[in-house]
């Protein structure tokens, strides 16, 4: 760590802080995945950090994702693409070839450090790839239910939406459940997540129908089929999604309807929930209290300082939706039973 | 009128001649108590042939009756010929009496006497038809076709190979898209292509780095080579090759990836190519074999397992003809004594079925094929009840496992089978009973079932309600469905030719054998 310090100080720069470079990089593009964000994150780190050994990389970057799993209050996203980067890194090294341990160290830096446009880009393309993928799910006549702000939902139904009027019309219906809780925090009455999709859709001709959470019962039995985002997808195939997935995919399991989850191979991540509250975020969802509670609350001011970690906001709250509730992933490496999760996962660590 | 033929067996089973069939179901805890004595079950079979010779005769003077059973034990061949062209799931009986129908055994012996033009004209208008129809038969036809089409294309490049099996694959299935079977033929017959292109380029690959590079960049690949040639067909690690990449392809090098597409064009000018493309087509030629060697012999595959899965004194409930379950009956019944009930499958392969239990098929139709020579259940001792389809849900508590063929299984764990098989899934699920389904790996098609109702083929409906009730049919929309969807939830345990797999363990199946740019080819 004395020479990174060192090199720092040389350069006259203030230290590189990933967390403020993650969360520059996602404000800055809305396109942005979590996953893809930290490894931009971590490319820029190593641009900043000249290391010249594996050992001395390896550890810098654990280093530094280890804090930035820490200062972010939902790292499931940002951990994928993490886990992503250094599984990538040390599997290239070990493997016989070019980039290999007989090759030169510096040329997968380099190619690294070069290429993280190119990263960028592939990711946007792996949405194009599920569109490909999930173009057959949406067919003539359906009616489409679907939550929250998923990009890539929002890519897939607009893509069928495109071809409207085109050789291969398809005219579908959406149900866009919209939750009351602004993702906006500077404006908490501001609309709700997902409106610009809504909008987007309806400028293409598409019927929308918005309805509160609480309607979703009431409305699955006009929909054809479920389909939701996920900010992760976890080892045993169930997804970690914005809070109110979860309760979606009970009901349209007990209604029988197909529940389909879009989500980009690269959300692919390591963790094992056993539940809601096994998740590795502090979220205060529950938050019981007396009357006594609330006063006692009210006389304190909170205390922002120390060591605990940082708390998710409720409007970012995330929930986990079990495999038995989800019928298939549609992803860039095609369309997936919640079982095969594990196996892309295994290939990547194993 | 649909309600008529439950009415037909519950007279067959109360007929005095006859062992009615929920009397012997109460027998069985007496016979297991009794451990059934050999001379015993000889004497079985007699009164067995007895019920269906009598339920033959019933029906017979039901038919003259009510003229509702026009096809049912009639002994001309055209009706049976008919019955061979709908049913669905079952393979038995490849519509082969090669002097009066075209079926399949004519095609191919008409494949080596025609252009090859020809011969896939003749087997669109086949699959068309329906004139070859079973999963087993489409798909030994079209590999079959395939073969000669591969053998006959003069060409030394791997693309143009592709290309034509491609043109040629696209119109076989247009011809008849609900037959999945060939689609997959074809895309096996892609991958098998692909896969030699691919190593011939490897070992060139590898032969002109290594003059200029110490190390072999792709050592690893070439280390699985000689695994592929030895079981091309079981895709051990062929086609884990592209998804071991997949989630590092974001991150990967660029170069290599943008350099494999494009070796084709490039290096075919240099002549280099030429040399290894003539082995390439053997290759080919010589996988293709071993896919028709492989529909050969996927019954008796799948037979190895049975002893595994059925054993002493269970009941196991099958419905169709399918000969792979027959199959795999008979293996269990040389070691275990079982029963077995059988629902009819009414009105599409009922009589096929009927005679599957009685084992009076070979009579029945001029098909010397190895299968109709097959012993019938009740020959081994085994008693073998036949139930119509509605009694399925009443006999399902007494049933230790549920046993199906199928005519085809989607990506998903899902299956396409013979009309009635969702039913008897669905009753097994309310009451806890396994359910196995058995089938090749050939039936196992990378198609995701989007929409499930264009699967579903509809049939003759005259099966159903005669066009002799003609005032009938004019007033009535009378519908036959050939096929059911069966969800992967209601399906335990599917065994192929390669062994058990949990329905949501098929998509790994799915992508060993097929590759990812020939899904939709």
């Amino acid at each position: 760590m004395a020479t990174t310090t060192e090199s720092t100080a040389a350069a006259g720069a203030k230290p590189f802080d990933i967390v403020a470079t993650y969360n520059e990089l996602l404000r800055s593009d809305p396109d942005l995945t979590m996953p893809i964000a930290a490894i931009e994150a971590l490319v820029l780190l190593l641009t900043h950090e000249p290391s010249s050994t594996i050992s001395e990389t390896l550890d810098l970057l654990e280093k530094s994702t280890a804090h930035l799993k820490k200062s972010i209050p939902n790292p499931i996203g940002l951990s994928a693409g993490t886990d992503l980067f250094q599984r990538y890194l040390i599997t290239t090294l070990q493997r016989p070839g070019q980039l290999g341990p007989a090759g030169d160290f510096k040329a997968i830096r380099t190619h690294l450090l070069s290429n993280g446009r190119l990263f960028i880009r592939r990711a946007k393309e792996s949405r194009e790839k599920i569109v490909a993928f999930g173009r057959g799910f949406i067919r003539d006549g359906c009616t489409v239910l679907t939550n929250g702000g998923s990009r890539a939902v929002a890519s897939l139904l607009q893509k069928a939406a495109d071809e409207e009027g085109g050789p291969s019309a398809v005219r579908f219906r959406v149900i866009y459940v919209l939750s009351p809780i602004s993702k906006n925090i500077e404006e908490p009455s501001g609309e709700p997540e997902g409106m610009e999709t809504v909008r987007a859709l309806r400028a293409k001709g598409v019927p929308v129908s918005t309805i509160p959470e609480s309607a979703v019962a009431y409305s699955l039995g006009k929909a054809d089929m479920v389909i939701v985002g996920a900010e992760g997808v976890v080892e045993n195939g169930g997804i970690v999604s914005r809070m109110g997935t979860y309760q979606i995919g009970l009901l349209a399991k007990a209604i029988g309807k197909p529940f389909y989850c879009v989500a980009e191979s690269h959300k692919f991540v390591r963790l094992y929930p056993l539940g809601q509250y096994d998740l590795p975020i502090e979220q205060h969802v529950l938050d019981f209290k007396s009357e006594e509670d609330i006063a006692e609350q009210s006389k304190q001011p909170a205390d922002i300082s120390g060591d605990r970690p940082v708390e998710l906001p409720l409007c970012d709250s995330v929930d986990f939706t079990p495999p038995h509730l989800i019928s298939a992933l549609i992803t860039d490496s095609g369309v997936l039973t919640p079982s095969a999760v594990s196996e892309e996962l295994i290939k990547i660590w194993f | 009128m649909r309600q008529s033929p439950v009415p037909r067996n519950y007279f067959r089973n109360s007929s005095p001649n006859s062992t009615a069939g929920e009397g012997r179901l109460q027998q069985i805890p007496k016979q297991r108590q009794a451990k059934q004595q050999s001379g015993k079950s000889a004497i079985q079979t007699g009164d067995e042939d007895e019920k269906l010779r009598s339920v033959g005769k019933r029906t017979k003077n039901q038919r003259q009756k009510i003229g509702f059973f026009a096809h049912f034990g009639s002994p001309t061949s055209t009706s049976h010929c008919c019955a061979d062209k709908d049913s669905t799931t079952s393979s038995h009986m490849p519509s082969t009496s090669p002097a009066l129908t075209p079926g399949l055994s004519s095609f191919l012996k008409s494949l080596k006497a025609n252009p090859i033009d020809t011969s896939i004209e003749n087997l669109i208008s086949l699959l068309k038809r329906r004139q070859i129809c079973h999963s087993r038969s489409c798909a030994t036809a079209t590999a079959y076709l395939l073969r000669s089409v591969v053998s006959l294309c003069r060409t030394s490049e791997s693309v143009r190979l592709i290309e034509r099996v491609q043109s040629v694959g696209r119109r076989l299935v247009a011809a008849q898209p609900r037959e999945m079977v060939v689609g997959n033929i074809v895309r096996r017959v892609l991958g098998l292509i692909r896969d030699e292109a691919e190593d011939d380029r490897e070992a060139e690959f590898a032969l002109s780095e290594s003059e200029s590079q110490p190390q072999t960049p792709r050592a690893f690949d070439d280390a699985s080579l000689p695994l592929d040639r030895d079981s091309p067909l079981l895709g051990s690690e062929r086609s884990s090759r592209p998804p071991l990449t997949s989630m590092f392809s974001l991150l990967s090098h660029p170069e290599p990836e943008n350099s494999l597409p494009s070796t084709p064009g490039s290096q075919s000018p240099n002549g280099h190519l030429n040399g290894p493309s003539k082995d390439l087509r053997a290759e080919v030629l010589e996988g293709i074999n071993e896919i028709i060697d492989e529909l050969g012999q996927v019954d008796e595959q799948i037979s190895n397992y049975a002893l595994e899965h059925i054993h002493s004194n269970e009941i196991i409930l099958t419905h169709t003809s399918s000969t792979t379950v027959q199959k795999f009956l008979l293996r269990a019944a040389t070691k275990r004594k079982f029963t077995v009930i059988h629902a009819e499958s009414y009105p599409n392969n009922h009589e096929v079925t009927h005679a599957t239990v009685s084992g009076n098929r070979s009579s029945d139709d001029e098909n010397l094929s190895f299968e109709s020579f097959q012993k019938p259940l009740i020959a081994l001792g085994i008693t073998v009840i036949l139930i119509p389809d509605s009694a399925v849900f009443a006999l399902m508590s007494r049933v230790n496992k549920v046993i199906l063929g199928t005519h085809s299984v989607l990506a998903n764990g899902g299956l396409i089978a013979a009309a009635g098989t969702r039913v008897i899934a669905r009753a097994a699920k309310v009451h806890q009973t396994p359910v196995v389904v058995v089938s090749g790996v050939y039936k196992l098609s990378p198609v995701y079932p989007f929409d499930f109702d264009s699967l579903i083929e509809y049939g003759d409906a005259s099966k159903v309600l005669p066009y002799e009730d003609g005032d009938l049919v004019e007033k009535i929309d009378v519908q036959n469905p050939l096929y059911d969807y069966v969800p992967a939830e209601l399906v335990d345990l599917y065994i192929t030719n390669l062994g058990g797999h949990a329905p949501s363990y098929l998509y790994r199946i799915v992508s060993d054998h097929y590759r990812k740019e020939d899904i939709s080819f």
